[in-house]
């Protein structure tokens, strides 16, 4: 029982931490693909989240 | 109404529209036999879609970085659209629902497998700690990404009409989110699973006596000698090492799609992935099965670690021999192991 909920504790922390990680490494397809020459319009909140 | 009044107006004038009409086609054939074929444009679009071969595809020239969008029209894309709608629902289905109703006929016919001579009180270290750690970290995370990936495929059809769109696109979001991220210590029980495991999986000649007995499982009381796993328990070990890694190179192909080479390798990798998916499911459906319901005892090896002694004599002869000569064999021999 102790390494069941272990398991669930580790699983949901690392997959925080990724989402954090990954986070700090992401930008949205709006600066992306952003250059000085084409400008991409910000979806919004539907598709890439706010920000 | 300025509208409608215009149209009564020009409503008296049809009769002189009709004539002026007649006089322009009996004059002028060609323009006239263009009239007739509004949508030729259009068929020879459709020709042309089907004249592109697989992989063939129309691209323009983009500005932005995302070479991607260049693809303009890439006509495998819409047997990959079939393949989603049609094709995959079917493979599912059957896979996960063919799965469930042979083992509900298993249990009907078979009933659950019983320690032949019962419980004996005492018990003998299965799997250490850490091994229940690795294997409950990996299955709960299949678990939720299993359920999140099936909502992909077949929440729209069946829990979008009882949730009602609102709730359906909230859970569906944060299934997502799940999905994604729990990929990761997915991936990280998977290699730890082949790293202190593999060693006792390497598939041998005891595993084919095992298979040609059936396992024992449809004898009572009669099981073939077996080593820490099984042929039926290494089968397992495989589907998940080796589905589990399709899963985990598609599914990284999935979460950055930007790194597979074009549209049409991205498209190959999400039908790796969904149809791994489906098989994979299925085969768990077994091992969770035959792990709980359907064997007794079983589940104490990843419960509290500890099975009844008659349990691993009857499904595992050989290892508890080889753990029971460790444990009598002198402290100086050089094949005592520290306890776990």
């Amino acid at each position: 029982m102790k390494s069941f909920v272990a398991a669930l504790a580790f699983a949901v922390i690392a997959a925080v931490g990724v989402a954090m990680v990954l986070n700090t490494f992401q930008q949205s397809s709006s600066v992306a693909f952003s250059t000085t020459g084409a400008r991409v319009g910000d979806p919004g909140h539907n598709l890439i989240g706010p920000g | 109404m300025p509208g409608s009044l215009s149209i009564l107006k020009l409503a008296g004038f049809k009769p002189l529209f009709a004539a002026f009409a007649l006089l322009f086609v009996l004059a002028n054939p060609a323009a006239a036999q263009l009239s007739f074929k509004p949508t030729a444009e259009a068929v020879q679009e459709d020709k042309l879609l089907n004249a592109l071969k697989e992989g063939d595809k129309i691209t323009g020239r983009v500005s932005i970085p995302d070479g991607m969008a260049a693809s303009l029209i890439q006509p495998a894309g819409r047997d990959w659209r079939d393949f989603q709608r049609s094709k995959l629902p079917w493979i599912g289905g059957v896979a996960i629902l063919g799965m469930l109703a042979l083992l509900a006929i298993f249990l009907m016919v078979r009933g659950r497998i019983r320690v032949h001579q019962g419980f004996s009180g005492r018990t003998i270290l299965r799997f250490a700690s850490f091994e229940r750690f690795t294997h409950w970290l990996t299955a709960s995370c299949f678990i939720i990404l299993a359920l999140s990936g099936l909502n992909v495929s077949f929440g729209r059809i069946l829990i979008l009409p009882v949730f009602g769109p609102e709730a359906f696109a909230t859970m569906s979001a944060w299934a997502k989110l799940a999905h994604n991220y729990l990929a990761f210590p997915f991936m990280l029980g998977l290699v730890i699973m082949f790293l202190i495991w593999i060693r006792d999986n390497i598939p041998g000649k005891l595993d084919l006596e095992w298979i040609k007995q059936g396992g024992g499982l449809l004898s009572n009381g009669k099981h073939p000698p077996a080593k820490r796993f099984n042929a039926g328990q290494k089968g397992i070990f495989w589907i998940v090492i080796i589905g589990g890694a399709l899963m985990s190179v598609s599914g990284w192909f999935l979460l950055f799609p930007y790194l597979p080479a074009n549209v049409t390798a991205l498209q190959f990798w999400t039908v790796i992935h969904a149809v791994i998916a489906m098989l994979f499911i299925a085969a768990m459906l077994a091992h969770i099965y035959i792990g709980s319901v359907g064997m007794e005892g079983a589940f104490d090896a990843m419960g509290s670690g500890e099975v009844d002694l008659n349990w691993a004599k009857e499904h595992h002869s050989l290892w508890v021999e080889e753990e029971q000569a460790k444990a009598s064999a002198p402290p100086d021999s050089p094949r005592a192991v520290p306890a776990e």
